[in-house]
């Protein structure tokens, strides 16, 4: 005999062994909270869309962009602050829709294909936000190099020195340590958090397209 | 939701409930894991149920939103103990005798399948479940044919776990 059959066997008599449980039990049951990767994931993408949104907001009140409220910039800074804000409302449409998507009674290959179209939704979005980080800090670069008195300032001293090139060499790349010291953390907070969440239905999913090929 | 939708819910939950005790007892290593896992497979159907429709049989639709909680939603607790507990158990096999009972079979059968990874599980349980090939495939979202191959993959398999 096949080894599955005799396991089968044993299997349907084993039924008498599990615990009965009652309709109290499971009244119970039904009340309480769920923990499943999906109530996770919901909640931990809503956070970043509001991380981003508070960014945005935090930007907006210091001391810097206020100085830079000063400049003639708004041919740049509105319609790049409207692209911002009419991308968040598109994510965050493709985002519930994706939500709304998963359900529980798909089988496992689509179940998992929504989960993780879901989750990839809102890794696009991060992407767009550091790749809109870079080129607005670009932008603000620029901008202050043409119109910032201080900078300009200081170009005019370099350049009396003759270190002017020293002087852009230096501030491009401060620019960009602060940027990949920044994106360096979000991408850690995203290797660990998602590598956790996500590992198991990784896994389980390779497994599935395995099968397929 | 409203009252009656409750009852008929749990009701029909407590006439099918070893469905969900037995996706535990394959996917889980000790009693603590096996009541995690049965309650949020619990939670998981009774999200669900408002959407079924009953052109499927209770019980079918159970077998699916079991085995996609505990294959996709379902998160692991207690890893460490399950690990340390599934080493006792094999450490016990490998230091008893040989001894050629059915029982001594069995045991080192049940050990065998949880060492396969969870897509290998599910084909199992539905197999010992009597689910034909393409209720398997419908299930798990490959095609029959595909089934029919893995699942002799898995019969494989369990073969070299069982005489490495």
């Amino acid at each position: 005999m096949d080894e599955l059959d005799l396991l089968k066997k044993d299997w349907k008599n084993s039924e008498s062994n599990f615990p009965k449980l009652s309709y109290n039990d499971f009244y119970g049951m039904i009340h309480k909270k769920s923990s499943s990767i999906v109530k996770w994931i919901f909640i931990i993408s809503l956070l970043e869309f509001v991380l981003w949104l508070l960014i945005s907001f935090a930007f907006k009140d210091n001391e810097g962009m206020k100085r830079f409220e000063t400049y003639d910039a708004d041919m740049v800074l509105i319609p790049l602050a409207v692209v911002g804000y009419i991308i968040l409302a598109y994510f965050f449409y493709l985002f519930y829709r994706n939500y709304r998507n998963i359900s529980v009674t798909d089988n496992a290959k689509i179940l998992m294909e929504n989960i993780l179209k879901t989750r990839r939704t809102v890794k696009n979005y991060v992407a767009f936000n550091l790749i809109y980080l870079a080129v607005s800090v670009v932008i603000v670069l620029f901008i202050q190099f043409e119109q910032d008195e201080v900078f300009i300032a200081q170009i005019q001293q370099a350049a009396a020195n003759g270190e002017l090139i020293k002087y852009y060499v230096i501030i491009i790349l401060t620019t960009m340590a602060f940027l990949a010291i920044a994106i360096g953390i979000l991408l850690l907070f995203y290797w660990l958090v998602y590598g956790i969440l996500l590992r198991r239905l990784n896994s389980n999913y390779k497994e599935l397209k395995k099968l397929e090929l | 939701m409203s009252e009656e939708l409750e009852h008929s819910f749990i009701e029909q939950l407590e006439k099918h409930q070893n469905i969900v005790h037995k996706v535990c007892r394959l996917y889980t290593n000790n009693q603590d894991a096996h009541n995690d896992l049965f309650q949020e497979i619990t939670i998981q159907l009774w999200k669900a149920y408002p959407k079924f429709r009953g052109d499927a049989k209770f019980s079918t639709w159970m077998y699916r939103v079991g085995l996609n909680t505990a294959i996709t939603l379902y998160r692991k607790k207690k890893r460490t103990i399950d690990t340390q507990q599934f080493d006792n158990i094999e450490f016990k096999i490998k230091s008893e005798e040989y001894d050629d009972t059915e029982e001594q079979q069995l045991k080192l059968l049940y050990s065998a399948v949880h060492q396969l990874n969870d897509i290998e599980k599910a084909l199992v349980f539905l197999y010992l479940e009597d689910k034909n090939y393409r209720e398997i495939s419908e299930t798990m979202g490959i095609s029959e044919v595909n089934a029919r191959v893995k699942m002799n993959r898995v019969k494989k398999k369990l073969k070299t776990i069982l005489n490495p």
